[in-house]
């Protein structure tokens, strides 16, 4: 089993992807949009062998916008390291019977526990944006999308595009009742869950700021970095330093549909969600981009779960990108496991048959890791398929 | 080498030069100070702007991170931090955050303004500055520039009273003596310095919960957990893991403070958790100080207090007095 450190064949693949994609071959063209040889999409192997052909087809702004972490990317790294913390312990050879992975998170229903983690602004990734991601995920046997709050598209003119299950993700605003009539035009617009995203208070885009000859100045504002002059002497920007865990409490009875709490790292945290209505616990770093020198989301998994005792659903992501971390991920107690980057991957290397192959690979591997470990149910996944060694 | 550097650095391959005019600085560009974005980045400025002599005397050492990168930070949620408050307070002295830039010798090599620049951009920042006793400027006009200014001195037979008792009549507020290398403590003419000082005397370069707790017997009434002159000895541990013994030991008999490899917000905001009152950053103030003068130091020390800032509301602590041990955790590797 390959995993993040480059093997030989991996690198060459991956170099070949850059370099077919790269400005070498084009002089006449623009060296990032145009290029005379993307590899076929049935050449790609791994989701991995995605990132070096959305590098090549995006500007660098953008394609810094999806790999940023925050600070100094410990946390980032961290995401990836972590699972090589985790080994899986081949179990009894297969019973032979295929694997079953269809199962129910609160309840929607999926081929497999696997979601499509809300992102940003698919559009700078692709014109048709959020539309194509949800066809492609539909079309990965109906993957469930989180939609993000900062979507390209509104989530009423996404819903129309395509048949799968859509969440919906929010970032409160200050003045509770705002949030109301959001909530309720996604609810209308069948969004079956809603979650609320309640890390990176503080966080800031660096890059952007950082890429400031760029076209970033979008970004910014998108992130907020640089919205309105803060009112602190420490240039920390406002807008999320207001969050209450009495949040909750005044967003529960807006939402009819099973709400969750995403960006939860700690044990702590997660019990002071149960007592405020939450429905389910995400775990989350946002992908590394929450806090600097935070934990890796896998290794404080076990303590969360253990916390929760089995009382709510815990969905978790960041760092995710083959089938076998997915199960790993599962061994240590999550529900469900949510994928941020590798559809936005998909979706700027191919459009919708991207963002459905990419989806596709993690599931059949997936699939293989079970049977490689010799589960044939979801219930059958529990701690004895893995040895951790966490730092 | 990540992943994505690998990317970057194909990308910058002088094959494909042409590209280079989409990506980051254009080659050579000095952005002005309020650009720059953290303290690494300060660095890559300074070492533009310095000879190569200059340039080695502070350049990074690198050697604490692997310590810093043992520790995580614990985010805890939904805590309002609209109240923000990182001010301190050291013998009485109010500081607007437990960031101090600290003392280094010949400020003229990197700066033609030396320690004039660096007390102007600190008092700017709003940050305590230690002047080293071998500043290129006399003390009277630095204390000038930055009012509440800490004196440092090494400890030599005879002279040293006499310089802490001019540095008090400047307005020093308090005094480091830093332990000589590798020598053994003179705790008798330690004793001797404090006498009838009227400011504080805090011993820097402790490195042991023994030597925290001699400090403490002979009345110092501050630490600074260091290892000698910030140069890193390979195999020794780095001060933010000694530190959290050297805090029991030092219990609330000493302010311990602590430097070595501060870089980011997260460092101070891991040693506050771990038992420190305020951390002492040099090399970063210097970078600062070398790629833009007082414009420079203070945009790299408001860069760590903003940072700080944001790491403390990350992590449910909008003030220092909130900060606890559980606001970290230590791994093994
Ligand atoms: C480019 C990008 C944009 C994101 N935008 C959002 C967002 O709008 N809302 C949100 O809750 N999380 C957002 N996230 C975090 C993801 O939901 C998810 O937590 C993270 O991407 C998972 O880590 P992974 O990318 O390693 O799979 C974003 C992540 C990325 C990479």
């Amino acid at each position: 089993m390959r995993n993040w450190t480059a093997g030989r064949r991996q690198a060459i693949r991956a170099m070949a992807g850059f370099v077919a994609g790269s400005p070498l071959f084009g002089w006449q063209q623009d060296p990032f949009r145009d290029h005379s040889r993307v590899p076929k999409l049935e050449e790609l192997l791994t989701g991995l062998d995605f990132e070096p052909v959305a590098y090549a087809k995006l500007p660098r702004w953008a394609y810094d916008y999806t790999a940023y972490g925050e600070g100094s990317e410990f946390t980032l790294r961290r995401n990836r390291q972590a699972f090589d913390w985790v080994r899986l312990v081949p179990g009894a050879a297969g019973s032979g019977q295929e694997p079953q992975t269809a199962t129910t998170i609160l309840g929607t229903p999926a081929a497999f526990p696997i979601l499509v983690s809300p992102t940003a602004a698919h559009m700078q990734l692709h014109p048709d944006g959020e539309p194509a991601t949800y066809q492609g995920a539909t079309a990965a046997s109906q993957t469930p999308m989180i939609v993000s709050n900062v979507a390209s598209v509104p989530f009423e003119k996404i819903a129309p595009a395509a048949k799968g299950p859509l969440w919906f993700q929010l970032y409160p605003r200050q003045d509770v009742e705002s949030n109301r009539e959001l909530l309720d035009r996604v609810q209308a617009a069948g969004a079956r869950a809603v979650v609320v995203t309640v890390d990176q208070q503080a966080s800031v885009y660096e890059r952007a700021l950082h890429d400031r000859n760029l076209e970033a100045a979008s970004l910014r504002r998108l992130t907020g970095g640089t919205r309105g002059a803060p009112r602190n002497p420490y240039r920390v920007p406002e807008g999320r330093l207001w969050y209450e865990w009495k949040l909750f409490d005044q967003l529960r009875p807006m939402i009819k549909v099973p709400m969750v709490a995403k960006g939860i790292l700690t044990p702590e945290d997660a019990l002071l969600c149960l007592e405020h209505g939450v429905d389910a616990i995400y775990v989350s770093n946002h992908g590394g981009r929450s806090l600097d020198y935070g934990p890796s989301s896998l290794e404080v998994l076990p303590e969360i779960v253990d916390a929760v005792r089995g009382r709510v659903p815990v969905l978790f992501d960041s760092g995710v990108r083959r089938g076998s971390d997915v199960l790993k991920a599962l061994a240590l107690g999550a529900s469900a496991v949510c994928l941020g980057r590798i559809p936005r991957w998909g979706l700027a290397a191919y459009g919708v048959p991207g963002v459905q192959k990419i989806l596709e690979i993690v599931q059949t591997e997936f699939k293989q890791a079970m049977a490689a470990t010799g589960r044939s149910t979801l219930a059958s996944i529990d701690r004895s398929l893995v040895r951790t060694d966490f730092p | 080498m990540r992943r994505r550097e690998a990317l970057f650095l194909a990308a910058a391959g002088p094959t494909i030069a042409r590209s280079q005019q989409l990506a980051g600085e254009p080659p050579g560009r000095i952005p002005p100070a309020a650009e720059i974005i953290n303290a690494s980045e300060m660095e890559a400025i300074a070492r533009r702007r310095l000879d190569s002599a200059a340039y080695t005397a502070i350049a990074d050492t690198g050697a604490d991170r692997a310590a810093f990168d043992r520790i995580t930070l614990r985010p805890r949620l939904m805590v309002s931090a609209t109240n923000l408050d990182l001010g301190a307070n050291l013998f009485g002295q109010p500081l607007f955050a437990p960031i101090l830039a600290g003392p280094a010798g010949g400020q003229n090599r990197f700066h033609p303004e030396g320690e004039l620049a660096m007390a102007r951009g600190a008092s700017k920042a709003k940050a305590v500055l230690i002047v080293s006793e071998r500043s290129s400027v006399p003390l009277e006009k630095i204390a000038a520039e930055s009012p509440g200014f800490w004196y440092q001195v090494f400890p030599e037979a005879g002279t040293t009273r006499a310089k802490i008792d001019l540095a008090v009549k400047a307005g020093c507020k308090a005094v480091c003596l830093t332990a000589g290398a590798g020598g053994t403590l003179h705790w008798a003419a330690i004793e001797g310095m404090r006498k009838d000082l009227a400011v504080p005397l805090l011993l820097k370069g402790v490195m042991s919960p023994d030597d925290a707790r001699a400090a403490a017997d002979h009345g110092l009434q501050g630490i600074v957990v260091s290892s000698y002159r910030g140069v890193p000895v390979p195999g020794m541990a780095s001060p933010i893991e000694t530190l959290p013994a050297i805090a029991e030991a030092a219990g609330s008999r000493l302010a311990v403070l602590i430097d070595g490899g501060f870089r980011r917000g997260s460092d101070v905001l891991k040693a506050i958790a771990l038992g420190a009152r305020a951390v002492i950053v040099t090399r970063p103030a210097l970078w600062g100080l070398a790629a833009y003068g007082a414009a420079g130091v203070q945009q790299v020390l408001e860069l760590l207090q903003s940072e700080l800032a944001r790491d403390m509301a990350m992590c449910g602590k909008p003030n220092l007095a909130a900060i606890d041990r559980a606001t970290v955790r230590l791994h093994r590797r």
